[in-house]
């Protein structure tokens, strides 16, 4: 393929110095990609035939090239992987990575622009395909180099100064720039901004991710109509754009018709059904509706498919045998509990998952003392720092009610509700615990003392704040954090007015630990919610402006 | 169940269209022997499999198109890096055997929204029936002008037969075989491609050879 040092040598792209690695699970093929490589000049190609041995090499070594097949057989998929690496950022914006596909309609299964491959390709191509978009990559990177460094030493403002350079300097690339410069301004938080950028893009030509863009932004603007409407029309002329169902639910979510969320959730599930955290947020939505065989299929297809993810832990499992319990099917939930062992074994809180569903399960037999046993061991890892999602300290709370243990329940109910003051699921749930227990009365007064602290710190620092009294705000919220330390709002709220302390005041080494070890708390909390991505980049701005290096987490 | 069948000839279809891409790669991995007759008849077998891997890929697209499946992923391209790699292309299909001119007018713009893999399928098609009826040379162009961009495959051939030209020009379903198999999948990509109401082109005419052309708004 000599005709390609042509191509290459007018691009000045040393091909003898990129480091490939080829993820494929058909020796065939990995093979034939290495040759391939190899013909136009990158020698240095290594191989991996899954999703786990490419992460292991990616963990290992630096990698400038991933060219990566969609279909890996069993496990995880190339799209997975790739969700995975972006997610636990093991590659940086620099490396290139290719998706190959043997469908034409690759993209319905890409959530979001930060989840898609550089580029992808269709099964079969032509080593001259191949060379030229990857000679086209490595250019467009190229061009970005300072936009990627300036974003990725946290300096956002720069970033967004580079790609305007960009704009005007290389039109060639106007496009790109304006699609990363949207995603910094929602991570800013500049919505309006975005807004406009999106329109700009929009004017030029309806392309899907600029009108997605748009109805995100809105969206954040609370302009839930708005957004709604841009998200209908889209989904009318591309139906299998499962990023627009995922902006659907939340924007359904935010208007409080979870029946719509789970539809949005549904038509994108049956689209592509292999995304874990979509399986888990119809699961959710699904259970709030009251819809347990669907909340059943879709938690079960979560642990099924997330077998090896690591969007997938104990609380997943814990969704599971609720749901199954619920249905009545304790069968099913013994299974589930004997297939999954090693795995809930393995960490306290996969222990709490099986103490409190076996409990709840003997309770059901029947089998009062090895419920109660159950309930013994729950306590202790509870005592021993075990957390448990709220749903599960729930099923705990109502295992111990039947167990003639109220005081303990209460106890329980007490700490969900102070962690979950603003979440009228959560609280219905309690209430409709001590209902079944004939024991309303004191579920009020349990629910009202434990909520009513922490409600009253944190609105009294939220007003503070809107006055212009950082200080005092953050005061409040800190207390506030204490008494519902699991609270990501309210770990949210004492982020934000901390930064706004710190944005007034200056320097506080103290502050900016205390804001990072709550924003942490939240985003374990509430990974996906829309308020993270723009505290955690002005938590980086403040650290950037006081010189801080972000310890290693 | 006529669909049901349907749906599993495109399963079928779709499984020899990879194992033949396969196929394709490993041919494309023979080094050259030295010999003329051996590396020519390497080099027939290399344009012949991938040019059935294209016209399964086609036929796949027309399948999808009957489903009511095929649309346009628009998104921003450069036309001058998709001419590039299509050039690329025909060089390495030609192998030397005719003359590969490629040329990009300056009134080309450094991005157009189109689909990019449709489009390179519908020139790949153009490039493969010009390597078969070309005397000694063809040329790949890009053109814009009044919110088109135009795609051109031309040669040096006899041109396209009259029966052909009528067919296209009419809008007529083309016979499904061969040519026109190809050119009918030209034209879906084109009109696959629509902005402010104005739908793409495919225009085929006959000027010192065949001219493909694929206009796209």
């Amino acid at each position: 393929m000599n005709q390609n040092a042509t191509a290459a040598s007018e691009t000045r792209i040393d091909f003898g110095a990129l480091r490939a690695l080829v993820v494929d699970d058909y020796p065939g093929m990995r093979n034939a990609l290495r040759l391939t490589l190899s013909n136009f000049g990158i020698t240095k190609v290594q191989l991996a035939a899954s999703a786990s041995e490419a992460i292991f090499q990616i963990r290992n070594k630096a990698y400038d090239f991933i060219l990566c097949d969609f279909n890996l057989g069993e496990g995880r998929d190339g799209q997975q992987l790739l969700e995975e690496l972006r997610h636990s950022r093991l590659i940086p914006l620099e490396t290139v990575f290719i998706m190959v596909t043997a469908e034409s309609f690759y993209e319905k299964v890409v959530a979001t622009a930060e989840l898609a491959p550089d580029d992808y390709l269709i099964k079969p191509f032509s080593a001259e395909t191949l060379c030229g978009r990857l000679v086209a990559i490595l250019q467009r990177k190229r061009a970005f180099a300072e936009a990627y460094r300036h974003y990725q030493a946290q300096q956002v403002e720069a970033a967004i100064a580079a790609c305007d350079r960009l704009l005007r300097e290389q039109p060639r690339y106007a496009v790109d720039a304006l699609r990363f410069k949207g995603e910094l301004l929602i991570a800013l938080g500049r919505f309006d901004e975005a807004e406009k950028l999106y329109q700009q893009v929009i004017a030029m030509r309806a392309i899907p991710w600029a009108r997605l863009g748009l109805a995100r932004a809105l969206h954040l603007k609370h302009d839930d109509d708005a957004a709604e409407a841009e998200l209908r029309d889209v989904l009318e002329h591309a139906p299998e754009m499962v990023a627009a169902y995922d902006l659907l639910a939340d924007v359904c979510l935010a208007r409080k018709d979870s029946q719509s969320a789970q539809e949005a959730l549904q038509h994108g599930v049956a689209v592509s059904a292999r995304t874990v955290r979509r399986q888990q947020r119809l699961g959710e939505v699904a259970m709030d509706n009251g819809d347990l065989d669907a909340a059943r299929t879709a938690f079960s297809e979560a642990v099924e498919k997330g077998r090896h993810s690591i969007f997938i832990g104990p609380a997943d499992y814990g969704n599971l045998c609720r749901v199954q319990l619920e249905q009545g099917d304790l069968k099913a939930v013994a299974d589930t509990l004997r297939q999954n062992r090693r795995t809930l074994e393995s960490n306290p809180d996969g222990r709490l998952v099986m103490a409190v569903t076996q409990s709840r399960l003997y309770t059901r037999e029947g089998k009062a003392d090895d419920a109660a046993r159950a309930l013994d061991i729950a306590a202790d890892l509870r005592a021993a720092g075990a957390q448990g999602a709220p749903h599960l300290l729930l099923d705990l709370a109502s295992a111990c009610m039947a167990n003639g243990r109220a005081d303990e329940a209460d106890a329980v109910v007490a700490d969900v509700a102070r962690n979950a003051h603003d979440s009228e699921a959560l609280l219905e749930k309690a209430r409709r615990i001590y209902a079944e227990a004939g024991r309303e009365a004191a579920g009020r007064n349990v629910l009202a003392s434990a909520t009513a602290d922490v409600r009253k710190l944190n609105n009294e620092g939220v007003v503070l704040a809107q006055k212009g009294d950082f200080r005092g705000a953050t005061e409040k919220l800190l207390a506030a954090c204490e008494s519902a330390p699991f609270n990501p709002r309210v770990s949210m709220n004492a982020v934000w007015v901390i930064l706004k302390y710190l944005d007034q005041d200056g320097m506080d080494e103290q502050m900016i630990q205390t804001a990072r070890y709550h924003l942490a708390e939240a985003e374990r909390r509430a990974p996906a919610h829309p308020r993270l991505a723009g505290l955690r980049l002005h938590l980086m701005e403040v650290e950037g402006r006081f010189g801080i290096k972000r310890a290693s987490a | 169940m006529i669909d049901d069948d349907n749906a599993f000839y495109a399963v079928l279809i779709h499984e020899l269209k990879n194992n033949l891409g396969l196929l394709s790669m490993t041919i494309d991995r023979i080094p050259p022997s030295g010999g003329a007759a051996c590396d020519s008849a390497v080099d027939v077998a290399r344009l012949q499999c991938q040019g059935v891997v294209e016209r399964l890929q086609q036929a796949l697209t027309i399948y999808r198109a009957k489903q009511g499946h095929l649309r346009a992923r628009i998104d921003a391209y450069s036309p001058h890096e998709l001419i590039a790699e299509v050039g690329q292309r025909a060089e390495t299909l030609a192998h030397g055997r005719i003359r590969i001119d490629v040329a990009v007018d300056e009134s080309v713009p450094p991005i157009w929204f189109f689909d990019r893999d449709l489009v390179e399928m519908a020139l790949i098609n153009a490039i493969h029936n010009s390597l078969v009826y070309a005397r000694s040379v063809m040329r790949i162009e890009a053109g814009a002008g009044h919110g088109w961009l135009e795609l051109t495959v031309r040669d040096d051939s006899a041109g396209y037969p009259g029966h052909i030209l009528a067919s296209v020009a009419a809008g007529a379903p083309c016979r499904a075989r061969g040519t026109g198999l190809g050119l009918q999948f030209a034209r879906l990509i084109a009109q696959a491609h629509e902005h402010r109401g104005r739908l793409g082109e495919l225009h085929l005419a006959n000027d010192g050879g065949a001219v493909f052309r694929l206009r796209l708004p």
